[in-house]
């Protein structure tokens, strides 16, 4: 085979690449984009930055997982649409804030589902699925609201291709379930079942006409993701692609597996043999992993498990800056996150918002590092 | 299956009273005067029992579930959906998913897996909850307000939602799965609506029981039943009807107050009582053990700031 026909997923060490060409390779204007993490944890910032730094818009963010990387390209005005569950900052803001204001002011348009709904999806794109059973979300508004059917891009083109390559042709479908809710817990075991839920309501649950109009037990079906490019944060990577993410993996490795391309940005790229000497505590195989990016720190201002905290002091003051007006926020994100990487972790952390520690730069990320038998940094000050 | 609950206070984890003394003291609080954001944390630790699943949503939850641990529920485990199950919490996580939460934890997956292995598969007790809007019937509005749509969705003319919420995150699953519902709110007239604008979690009945408006209509086959533990009082779900009734109202509130800070005809549960003021060994732990650096307790509701000033 001709070198030039060799499939991106099996380039072996070409697979490493600077962060800019990373992004600039794999990540397009109005691409459907998935970022991997979860709120603090594990989000693949340093990629999220370069985006903001490359200006790449109109982006269609799919993700499930928090909203921090979301908040820092809403706020740098990148986004058009969302396809996600839940756009809060945690502990740390209830809702972010540039995204509530592009969905409230017309800027975004905004698809929700459940976390198990979403999760599920993710389920379906890893295993390549055409759907998979969800029995949540029912009787609730989230099954009664599709933004992206109103939008007309759901369905196929006269032409019989898909309006959007990764926009369902439904949110979701109800379907009874061919076995009689036979497979559900607490299960009718002689003397009961073996499990900590006590309340069953299937005899009445199959009596119900809802959504299908027929009697039977309802299961709603949700269509795979198949994001374009997933970014994910790994702390290390095979140089081959072969991945372990260590403590919470959140949705990474369904939303990596999912994609057509993933790009994993790590604190270290390692050999395979040192990550296959125990295989089973890798998460990602090789063939999924189409872009490494090696950079260490690039999580901050958010947790890295086993290697460093989040940055709270950052978040605080953070939460003030978004409150600001929108040109305001657009400025200060184009100017936070610097012309590379390197300049802004050893420049931006401590600087130009009041810290505990006084310390800036490299010191402060040092002063970060987590305490290998916790995962994080105990006792960590985090002042409301 | 019999309810077991620890009641006996010289069994829950221990705090030395000298130190509680100089903590109180370098935070500048009053040992003995508890904050709303600790009675509910208290309120909702009560609400549990023993040897269950606790479902916790972020935020408050997180304290609610620590603080049952510490105190009734010693023997209940905790489930976080970023894919934790039974972690040991040494300090208070400020997300679901972070190391904090996940510390000498059971085991640590994944949130689909979460919700599958637990809920879905039968082990998700309680689960407890925060909420913007709260209806008659249990419903928890956390997605929107005037209006879902947004930009090119929308045909009335506006450019969006008046307000948008973070939305479901795993609220919805939690509510759908749980045996009893249990969220923590606080109470104003605007947030507990007659019906909500947006359903995003129905922790109770969904609509009146035994009609096609109940969540078992629609399919929901665990459930039913929920406590809202409100700043004013704690409601919970006429067995009968499944609307929320006031069913028991904490030391030193008007009924009044707490029916005039509902937008129905609220009714009074047949077995209601004054709910026992949190004691001194409850506020301790709460503070000292749960929460010591005050990121979730330390924050104010608008009815005590407005009782400050």
């Amino acid at each position: 085979m001709a070198e030039a026909t060799i499939p991106i997923f099996m380039r072996g060490k070409d697979k490493i690449m600077s962060l800019s060409d990373a992004v600039k390779t794999f990540v397009k204007p109005g691409c459907c984009i998935c970022p991997g993490g979860f709120s603090y944890t594990k989000k693949p910032f340093a990629l999220a930055r370069e985006v903001i730094r490359q200006n790449i818009g109109d982006l269609f963010v799919t993700m499930n997982g928090g909203a921090s990387i979301c908040e820092f390209w809403c706020g740098a005005g990148l986004v058009s649409k969302i396809d996600t569950t839940y756009i809060g900052l945690e502990g740390i803001q209830p809702v972010a804030y540039s995204v509530r204001r592009s969905i409230q002011d017309g800027t975004v348009d905004i698809e929700d589902y459940s976390n198990y709904g979403y999760g599920l999806r993710t389920v379906a794109g890893r295993y390549g699925w055409p759907f998979a059973p969800m029995m949540c979300e029912l009787g609730t508004d989230l099954m009664e609201h599709d933004t992206f059917a109103k939008m007309g891009l759901r369905g196929k083109k006269a032409d019989g291709s898909w309006i959007h390559p990764s926009i369902a042709p439904a949110r979701a479908a109800v379907i009874e379930d061919p076995f009689d809710g036979w497979g559900l817990r607490p299960h009718a075991f002689e003397g009961g079942d073996n499990t900590s839920n006590q309340t069953n309501h299937l005899e009445k649950v199959r009596e119900s006409t809802a959504y299908t109009g027929k009697k039977g037990v309802k299961v709603a079906l949700v269509p795979p993701i198949l994001p374009e490019v997933t970014i994910i944060l790994a702390q290390r990577v095979g140089d081959k692609g072969t991945t372990r993410i260590e403590g919470i993996w959140g949705p990474d490795n369904e939303q990596a597996i999912s994609a057509k391309y993933t790009i994993a940005q790590c604190e270290k790229v390692v050999s395979e043999d040192e990550l296959r000497a125990m295989p089973t505590h890798n998460t990602i195989s090789m063939q999924y992993i189409d872009a490494i990016v090696e950079v260490p720190y690039g999580g901050y201002p958010g947790q890295v498990p086993y290697y460093y905290d989040y940055d709270w002091d950052f978040w605080r003051a953070y939460t003030q800056v978004n409150r600001k007006e929108k040109s305001e926020v657009d400025k200060y994100l184009r100017q936070w996150v610097m012309e590379d990487e390197w300049t802004f972790l050893s420049t931006r952390p401590g600087d130009g918002y009041p810290t505990i520690t006084g310390t800036k730069g490299i010191e402060r990320l040092f002063e970060l590092r987590a305490d290998a038998r916790f995962g994080y940094k105990p006792g960590l000050a985090r002042p409301l | 299956m019999a309810i077991i609950r620890q009641t006996d206070p010289k069994k829950w984890t221990h705090v030395d009273d000298t130190e509680y003394e100089a903590y109180c003291k370098e935070k500048g609080i009053d040992p003995e005067k508890y904050t709303t954001m600790e009675l509910l944390a208290i309120a909702a630790a009560r609400q549990t029992y023993d040897f269950s699943f606790i479902f916790a949503g972020t935020g408050l939850p997180m304290i609610g579930c620590m603080m049952a641990q510490h105190t009734y529920s010693p023997n209940s485990l905790i489930i976080m959906e970023a894919g934790i199950l039974d972690p040991k919490l040494l300090e208070v996580p400020i997300s679901v998913s972070e190391a904090r939460g996940g510390y000498m934890c059971s085991t640590l997956s994944n949130m689909a897996d979460t919700f599958g292995t637990f809920a879905q598969r039968g082990f998700c007790t309680f689960g407890m909850l925060g909420g913007a809007e709260c209806d008659k019937y249990g419903n928890l509005n956390s997605t929107t307000m005037g209006g879902y749509y947004s930009k090119s969705a929308r045909d009335d003319g506006k450019t969006g939602p008046a307000v948008r919420f973070a939305g479901s995150g795993g609220a919805n699953p939690i509510a759908s799965y749980a045996d009893v519902g249990l969220a923590l709110m606080v109470q104003e007239k605007r947030r507990f609506p007659e019906v909500n604008e947006f359903i995003t979690s129905p922790t109770g009945s969904r609509g009146p029981l035994g009609t096609n408006k109940d969540r078992f209509h629609y399919g929901l086959f665990r459930g039913g039943s929920t406590t809202i533990v409100s700043d004013l009082c704690i409601f919970r779900s006429s067995p009968e009807t499944g609307e929320l009734e006031m069913s028991e109202i904490y030391p030193g509130v008007d009924p009044q107050l707490v029916k005039d800070n509902v937008s129905w005809e609220l009714k009074t549960a047949k077995d209601f009582k004054v709910f026992e003021a949190p004691m001194h060994e409850e506020i301790k732990l709460v503070r000292m053990v749960c929460d010591p650096h005050r990121i979730y307790l330390g924050r104010k509701t608008k009815r005590e700031i407005a009782a400050h000033q």
